[in-house]
């Protein structure tokens, strides 16, 4: 189920302080940030993350297509592993 | 064979039931364009006169519903946009693996496509 329109989007307060101080200030830095769950908003465009993924914080530079989606889609939790590794080690 | 909207051919069917031959029109929208047509959805298609064809297209137009090729454009539209942006549905699509969080472990075969079988290749002695 979608989140209720009356509350709006979700972002972290504390994001919204940094971006607010930082497009005040007319700066560009990246924002390392644990809030996977924050939606991007306008304000965020041309703006770069770090986002954490469990592990690392790779970096998300967000344009204007990505309005609307979450940090965490943006920073990918899983690594793909893919058979047929092995081969090269087994010929040793 | 009557030609609705370019390209479409919806043949000697009931009208409610040629409609959907049409790209983005399903069944409940077909009943829905006959109605403000003001057409019987019983009639056969190849009976309809000119302007009851002429009807039917106002009507689907009045409707604004993407249709055929603006419809198949939108959604490949969506697909680029989410792949291009690099998120995770986006990656998904572009491994053509499901997106929506289903198992892959087993099952998934519609995304995956049919079995491929993997091997270790050990190296001969």
């Amino acid at each position: 189920m979608g989140r209720s329109l009356k509350k709006g989007p979700f972002v972290q307060q504390k994001l919204l302080v940094k971006i607010d101080k930082l497009n005040s200030a007319n700066q560009k830095k990246p924002i390392k940030t644990w809030s996977r769950a924050s939606m991007v908003t306008p304000d965020f465009v041309g703006h770069t993350f770090l986002v954490h993924n469990g592990k690392d914080f790779p970096t998300v530079y967000v344009t204007e297509n990505m309005v609307g989606h979450r940090l965490g889609e943006f920073s990918p939790t899983r690594k793909f592993i893919s058979h047929g590794n092995h081969t090269a080690k087994v010929s040793k | 064979m009557a030609r609705l909207l370019g390209v479409d051919i919806p043949n000697e069917k009931r009208i409610e039931a040629s409609l959907p031959f049409i790209y983005g029109v399903g069944p409940s929208w077909a009943k829905r364009i006959l109605e403000s047509a003001g057409i019987d959805p019983d009639t056969r298609t190849g009976q309809l006169s000119q302007e009851q064809l002429g009807a039917i297209v106002t009507a689907i137009q009045q409707t604004g519903l993407p249709i055929e090729g603006d419809l198949r454009r939108d959604l490949q539209l969506n697909l680029k946009r989410l792949q291009q942006i690099n998120c995770y549905r986006g990656i998904r699509h572009r491994k053509s693996l499901p997106v929506h969080g289903q198992r892959t472990h087993t099952n998934a075969r519609t995304r995956k496509g049919k079995k491929k079988t993997v091997g270790v290749v050990r190296a001969k002695k």
